[in-house]
């Protein structure tokens, strides 16, 4: 009975000893989490989308404790988001202007800063459309379709802006800017010509790769437009987990990962 | 003549009564709760009994057993409310025309002007009811429903909202609706003076039962 | 005064203000007098339905309106095959967008005046001879109508500020879907354009102040017109 009792009592320490370490554990690496968990703000240009989140799966797999936090829009948004002191610690942007925009601002690591990426402009259709396209100034594109044409804002999106350049270039901006829908990123227009509100859309190569909805009507060449290039950055407040990831990015793998989506290397 | 046999029950309210109305001015005498206003909303149309038949001048407005039922707009029953219910939105006027202007021309016993001349309203035709005083909207209210020609006006205590002042102001002009308008009224109150000044004949309800005295 | 893309993004927030309000009109006070006096079965499942689009992120229900009004949806196609209707990337689309997101507030505002209209005065009306549509029209419109009116701003109202479905919706395109939330959207993704959002946002807060200020001054008037003392009070 004694002994009973005693085991009893045993117990009882036992549990309450056990339950005041397991609080002291939880806090105990709840704190070392926060210590040791990094967190890297990755803001890219949209078409980038796939490719950086492959990336930052693969990587977030061999580094525990550092998430990837991404954030994709058309490099117009970002741009203006990090600007206006978005806590951003990577900015790719699909053109030079936005970069440029962010480094004469004083917002980006200069030293870090460097050309990543090229890509190239291509004109799409819903997969249904028989429409037939030839690059020639000669050819009547405005009339080769109906309805409208979707690309990114042409006054401000990287896409639209290369769109506009390759549409002036074969004479045919004046017939279709009125018909043109600029949306505010790259997968917006692409929806909407896999969703054939747009007969014909303008997007990046690697954007008509990933859909099976739509198909390439014409490749501009790259003397229709500036070069298509994504320059990239640290900025100013990036951390050590944000060095590290970037570091990744600049690896044969990395590059691998990128090349396979359709971009060209530029670094 | 109003023949009326009806029986109306809601939650633990009761309404039993059979009777036959046939003077110039009918008087129900009861207090509040004994069920007058639920009896004249069950004439007018505005409550249907569960059981019973109404015949107003022979012509039925209700029979339960026949499933007859004519709705409150068709019976040609004038009900004018405690509170006046004059319509916000128009002018004394347009109120006073408001059932006139639901009548065809042929059926219309009397002109605006002389009911207008008869309750004093002349000076408030082109004002609203809400910038009017009790006894006004009163006097309103009882011209439009005369100018509704009903067959039987039923007058739901229609100065209990007045004082004793405004009551005694008002009270001849139903004796000259009596008079000269004869249209045959129903008069509910709760007040035996008005009871006694106005009615030929009057009953007295309570519970929801009638008790008919005479005078 | 005003450059050109600021006098198209105004008077295209007024257009889309104006008709949206319009095509809630009519539906707004069937629904609020339906809701306020009527009991059917699923009611409660209606009402929440109906009043969805307040609680739901914008770009919802501008998704869904793409879904199924757009050119491969089952009501845009047919729209588009019997009366040459489209909705998306023009402005009918965004009167379409700010009708469905503002018709909550239309309903609820029609909804409330009918529950405070005094039911003793409709059976007054019925006792005088008015049959029940007569009624309605004589008696329960005008008791309606402030409420109406203020549903009406709310709507109109709404509209100036939608985005999120409109852009899901219609897209962003000058002259065509570009209110003036749109247009301030875009002033501020251009390099330079913030003084032009700025321009942009006093043309919008003054445009909402006077609209406001209008639609004080006619409830105002309704109200008077319904006479000092509304029944119920």
């Amino acid at each position: 009975m004694q002994v009973l009792i005693g085991l009893r009592h045993y117990g009882a320490d036992f549990v309450r000893a056990l339950r005041i370490n397991s609080v002291t554990f939880i806090l105990f690496s709840l704190l070392c989490s926060f210590a040791t968990a990094g967190e890297v703000k990755l803001y890219a240009a949209a078409s980038l989308t796939d490719a950086l989140t492959e990336l930052g799966a693969s990587y977030q797999k061999t580094h525990p404790g550092v998430v990837i936090k991404k954030s994709f829009a058309g490099s117009s948004t970002l741009a203006k988001q990090i600007e206006n002191g978005a806590p951003a610690d990577i900015f790719i942007s699909a053109d030079n202007d936005w970069g440029n925009y962010l480094l004469k601002r004083g917002v980006l690591a200069a030293e870090s800063y460097k050309k990543l990426l090229g890509n190239e402009l291509v004109l799409i259709a819903p997969v249904a459309s028989d429409i037939k396209v030839e690059l020639d100034p000669a050819f009547n594109l405005a009339a080769s379709f109906n309805g409208r044409l979707c690309t990114g804002d042409t006054a401000s999106v990287p896409v639209g802006k290369y769109a506009k350049q390759s549409l002036v270039s074969y004479g045919w901006w004046e017939a279709i800017s009125p018909r043109i829908v600029g949306t505010e990123d790259v997968r917006t227009a692409l929806a909407f010509v896999e969703r054939a509100e747009c007969n014909v859309g303008i997007v990046y190569k690697t954007d008509a790769y990933l859909s099976k909805k739509v198909k390439i009507a014409a490749i501009f060449p790259a003397a229709s437009h500036s070069p298509v290039e994504y320059p990239g950055a640290l900025t100013k407040n990036a951390g050590q987990d944000a060095k590290a990831f970037w570091d990744f990015l600049q690896t044969d793998d990395a590059k691998a990962v990128f090349t396979r989506y359709g971009f060209t290397l530029l670094y | 003549m109003l023949e009326l046999d009806i029986y109306f029950k809601r939650d633990d309210f009761c309404l039993q009564i059979n009777t036959i109305m046939d003077a110039p001015i009918t008087g129900v005498l009861g207090a509040s709760g004994s069920g007058k206003s639920t009896m004249l909303a069950i004439i007018a149309g505005l409550l249907k009994p569960q059981q019973g038949h109404i015949l107003l001048d022979g012509v039925s407005l209700l029979n339960t057993a026949d499933k007859v039922f004519v709705p409150p707009h068709e019976r040609r029953t004038g009900l004018v409310f405690q509170d006046g219910q004059l319509l916000p939105h128009l002018s004394v006027r347009n109120n006073l025309l408001y059932g006139y202007r639901n009548i065809p021309p042929q059926e219309r016993r009397f002109n605006i002007e002389t009911v207008v001349g008869l309750l004093e309203l002349e000076p408030l035709l082109e004002r609203k009811p809400g910038s009017l005083s009790g006894g006004e909207k009163q006097r309103v209210a009882l011209g439009r429903a005369v100018l509704y020609s009903p067959r039987l006006l039923l007058l739901d205590e229609p100065l209990s909202a007045l004082d004793e002042r405004l009551k005694n102001q008002i009270l001849p002009f139903f004796l000259r609706i009596k008079s000269e308008f004869k249209i045959p009224m129903v008069y509910v109150t709760h007040s035996p003076r008005e009871i006694e000044f106005l009615t030929d004949r009057w009953l007295s309800l309570a519970k929801g039962k009638l008790v008919l005295q005479d005078d | 005064m005003l450059t050109e893309p600021e006098w198209q993004a105004l008077s295209l927030s007024a257009h889309v203000g104006l008709w949206a309000t319009l095509v809630c009109l009519l539906p707004g006070i069937g629904c609020g007098w339906l809701l306020a006096r009527k009991q059917f079965f699923a009611k409660p499942a209606f009402e929440a339905l109906l009043f969805m689009p307040m609680v739901l992120p914008p770009t919802v229900p501008g998704y869904l309106l793409l879904v199924t009004f757009g050119s491969q949806g089952v009501i845009g196609q047919w729209l588009k095959h019997n009366f040459n209707i489209e909705f998306v990337f023009n402005w009918k689309g965004a009167v379409l967008a700010s009708a469905i997101i503002a018709f909550p507030l239309m309903v609820q505002a029609v909804k409330l005046s009918v529950q405070m209209i005094d039911r003793r005065l409709e059976q007054a009306a019925s006792t005088l001879g008015a049959s029940p549509l007569k009624v309605w029209l004589t008696v329960t419109l005008p008791l309606m109508l402030p409420g109406i009116l203020i549903g009406l701003i709310m709507v109109f109202s709404r509209s100036l500020g939608e985005f999120g479905a409109t852009i899901t919706f219609v897209g962003n395109i000058a002259g065509e879907t570009r209110t003036l939330p749109l247009a301030i959207y875009s002033a501020t993704h251009q390099i330079g354009g913030d003084a032009m959002a700025i321009r942009l946002i006093i043309i919008s807060l003054a445009f909402a102040f006077f609209a406001l200020l209008l639609s004080n001054l006619l409830s105002r008037r309704a109200e008077k017109w319904l006479g000092v003392h509304r029944a119920g009070t």
